[in-house]
């Protein structure tokens, strides 16, 4: 088994007493904790304007555990991508912003979509899951 | 001006043949611009008791459409720790309210939001404990 950890920490002065969040989960398997999630698809593309392209398109399956890390790497502040899961917005990652969230793969069609505005927009990504449902050629 | 920074850290020693160690800063702004966000709904913990969205109580509001300009910062956090009790995040102002992301015990998430959108957090067990904060700036 794989072992994978994540980690966030947000740090700030915006209050009298500052901000010091940190959290951290390991990568499991759906409905283990005993078990990791053990594949990985990572890259970095960059992102014209004018369509929307699937970021991920090879499925995972719908009832298995899935994260997903994307960070813009523009550095143009007015540049962003939207992202989408099944044609439902999901967030926007400004120049220099990241996310990562738990996906929710509920159907097959819920690839990862993604949009570029502004620009070309240059994504860094990775998908750590357990399965996927690989298209036939 | 405050200064807010959001870290995230990916490590694993055994999933890949080399070592996975990937750590990337942000420091979060207001849109469009380089000066760092101004308000923040504070550090929140809470209960969450409906086990379904729509019209059932007990749904948590973690951000109400608009509330700050463009984008928001949320963190979230399921403070469950038996496996399956999840927590789903979902879209109250989408027809259908379609579900953003779910949580599973102990997750997190960390995304700039929409912004234009309600979300609402409902759990898979009544009552379901989350934390989370919403870092922007206000309207």
């Amino acid at each position: 088994m794989a072992t994978t950890t994540a980690a966030v920490t947000l740090s700030s002065d915006l209050m009298s007493a500052n901000i010091s969040v940190s959290a951290s989960s390991t990568l499991m398997k759906a409905g283990t904790t005993a078990d990791g999630l053990d594949q990985m698809d990572y890259g970095v593309i960059e992102i014209p304007t004018g369509d929307q392209y699937d970021l991920i398109c090879t499925t995972p399956t719908a009832s298995k555990a899935t994260k997903l890390y994307v960070k813009n790497h523009s550095t143009d502040e007015t540049y962003y991508v939207k992202i989408m899961i099944d044609a439902q917005d999901i967030g926007r990652l400004y120049a220099g912003d990241w996310m990562f969230i738990p996906a929710d793969f509920h159907d097959a069609n819920a690839d990862i979509e993604i949009t570029s505005i502004g620009g070309t927009n240059t994504i860094e990504y990775a998908l750590f899951h357990e399965g996927t449902t690989l298209i036939a050629s | 001006m405050a200064t807010t920074t959001a870290t995230l850290t990916l490590n694993s020693s055994d999933l890949l043949t080399d070592e996975l160690s990937l750590s990337v800063t942000t420091t979060l702004t207001q849109t469009t611009t380089s000066t760092g966000i101004e308000d923040t709904t504070g550090l929140t913990r809470k209960k969450i008791t409906s086990t379904a969205k729509g019209t059932a109580s007990g749904q948590i509001t973690l951000y109400t459409a608009d509330d700050f300009a463009a984008i928001g910062y949320l963190y979230i956090k399921n403070l469950e720790t038996t496996v399956g009790n999840r927590i789903y995040i979902y879209d109250d102002t989408s027809s259908g309210d379609p579900i953003q992301f779910q949580l599973d015990a102990g997750d997190f998430a960390f995304i700039p939001m929409h912004g234009d959108k309600t979300y609402k957090a409902y759990a898979q067990t009544n009552p379901s404990s989350i934390e989370f904060m919403v870092m922007g700036k206000d309207q």
